[in-house]
């Protein structure tokens, strides 16, 4: 038998990264009425999944996306990533990448994607060294010292990713954060994205509007329903990995988003 | 050619026609005497000069830490927190219409003719705008920064050093750079009006006996602090905001307070 050493896996084993929700409520008391965003919801996903969640706007993607990440407390219900409740950001178990890139504009990119190792007083060197890697595996080596209003749209957005994994969290939570990118650019994201979620095996939540980009990127699509949120639909998409721009006119891609569509249009 | 070179030409330009057009007599000397004896007649009372000078800097200095030490961290506290804000900024804006110079007088009768009436009346005076830019830079600051460092675990005193400090410089020095120019004028303008010492009570001591070539060095030395204090904001900018090109709320915000909608009434 050969040493287990040697052998180099194709794609490293799903880590910690499992998400539970269970019967998560959230109510903004505003100085006229109550509203009640989300009504109890409840998912589970597994670690290493990529889960996109979609739903008419106002549904509470954001809402439940805040509360996973520890941003924002529920009203009622429990929520554990890797088994634990999260009651305030933790780096260490959760990224977030948002729809504004929200680079710090006075930083350069690798200072923005040290930014989260400066905070709990990294070692400059270390710090150097994990930016770089990351911002390498966004595809932007080299683009390390430029400030955010000398990139683009994309490369904002890849720095962003690259801040939100330096610090190898096991979830990475992605609130539309393409957006605000032309199509192209959008396509060669989501496949850029797909490259860097199977070489890290990171469970990622991503929130979008778009169906297609939903089912090409998704195993699994969660579907919400209008306000107040609910689960309305969790659908697996059985298509074939690595997702080729062809499958987008295969009839399983029709059948899947013609499905979520129904869905929306009946809530919306 | 430049803009550069050319505002060079203009200036070497108005300074040639300083000398030359009392000179040639086509202005009369009591209007506007020549640079030359206008540098004569400062350097020949350097001593009386340099104590003047030395009086004015003591209290824009004074002011200036007042005006922009306090008007910065009131403005900050009025920019962050919500109440405050809705209680004190439509006073302030309000105040700021107003004539401050009025108030001089009052000062003089309270605090005396010494230094301590220039300083409270030129603090106000540049306290107002810097604590307006400063709130309006807090205010803008984009809350999805705020939001992306609490993401990544950053503390409340962390979001304020490596966040809502860095993001409100822009719009806080435009606002510095308006206070600090008032204190300036401030200072003068209440040393010409009831006082004993400093550049603006010589400037107003040789105007009555009609000496002109004296009130001139007076105003000259007063250019010239202006212009020092111009290139000191400058320098600051340079090297605090080299980012600015990058934020459309620090950019607009700093151009609102730029474009005078914080300039008030003298
Ligand atoms: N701070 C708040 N106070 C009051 N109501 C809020 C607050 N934040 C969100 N809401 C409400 O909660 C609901 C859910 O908002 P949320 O931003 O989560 O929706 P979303 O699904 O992300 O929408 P979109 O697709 O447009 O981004 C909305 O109806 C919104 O008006
Ligand atoms: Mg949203």
């Amino acid at each position: 038998m050969q040493p287990l050493a040697n052998v180099t896996p194709l794609k490293p084993p799903p880590r910690a990264g499992a998400i539970e929700v269970k019967n998560v409520g959230q109510i903004f008391k505003t100085s006229t009425q109550d509203v009640v965003a989300l009504d109890s919801v409840s998912l589970e996903i597994k670690p290493g999944r990529f889960v996109v969640l979609v739903g008419p706007s106002g549904c509470g993607k954001s809402t439940l996306l805040m509360m996973m990440a520890g941003l924002r407390q529920q009203t009622t219900g429990t929520i554990t990533i890797n088994g634990a409740p999260i009651p305030k950001p933790d780096p260490d178990r959760v990224g977030v990448v948002f729809q504004e890139a929200s680079l710090f504009p006075w930083l350069t990119a690798e200072e923005n994607v040290e930014f989260p190792l400066a905070l709990r007083g990294v070692a400059k060197a270390e710090r150097r060294a994990k930016a770089q890697e990351a911002l390498k595996l966004v595809g932007l080596d080299g683009f390390g010292k430029r400030h955010p209003h000398e990139l683009s749209g994309g490369m904002k957005q890849r720095v962003s990713i690259a801040r939100g994994l330096v610090q190898d969290p096991p979830v990475l939570l992605m609130d539309e954060p393409f957006a605000a990118l032309d199509e192209q650019t959008r396509m060669t994201m989501g496949d850029e994205l797909l490259r860097i979620w199977s070489a890290t095996g990171k469970t990622v939540v991503f929130v979008t509007h778009s169906l297609t980009e939903a089912v090409y990127l998704a195993d699994e699509v969660i579907v919400m329903s209008a306000r107040p949120g609910r689960i309305v639909d969790h659908l697996q998409v059985p298509l074939p990995r690595p997702r080729t721009y062809e499958m987008l006119s295969g009839d399983a891609f029709g059948t899947l988003r013609d499905r979520i569509w129904r869905h929306i249009r009946k809530s919306a | 050619m430049s803009a550069k070179t050319l505002r060079h030409l203009i200036v070497i330009g108005l300074i040639a026609l300083w000398e030359i057009l009392p000179r040639t007599g086509l202005i009369p000397e009591l209007f506007l005497p020549s640079l030359s004896s206008t540098l004569r007649a400062g350097w020949n009372e350097a001593p009386e000069y340099g104590h003047a000078l030395a009086v004015t800097l003591y209290e824009v200095a004074i002011s200036m830490a007042i005006a922009c030490g306090g008007g910065i961290l009131l403005g900050a506290i009025v920019g962050s927190l919500p109440r405050p804000r809705v209680l004190i900024m439509p006073m302030v804006s309000s105040l700021y219409a107003v004539p401050l110079v009025i108030l001089y007088p009052v000062f003089t009768v309270w605090l005396g003719i010494g230094t301590e009436s220039k300083i409270a009346f030129a603090s106000i005076y540049g306290f107002l705008p810097t604590m307006l830019a400063t709130a309006a830079g807090i205010q803008t600051i984009d809350p999805q920064l705020i939001l992306a460092a609490r993401s990544m675990g950053a503390t409340m005193s962390q979001r304020l050093v490596r966040v809502i400090i860095p993001a409100a410089i822009p719009t806080v020095l435009s606002g510095l750079r308006v206070g600090g120019a008032l204190v300036i004028v401030g200072v003068v303008v209440s040393e010409m009006l009831i006082s004993s010492a400093g550049i603006g009570y010589l400037i107003s001591r040789y105007r009555t006996i009609l000496d002109s070539p004296h009130v001139f060095a007076g105003v000259l030395l007063v250019l010239f602090m202006a212009m020092a204090f111009n290139a000191l904001i400058k320098w600051i900018e340079r090297k605090a905001a080299i980012w600015q090109t990058g934020t459309r709320a620090g950019q607009s915000a700093a151009d609102d307070v730029g474009s005078g909608a914080v300039q008030p009434a003298t």
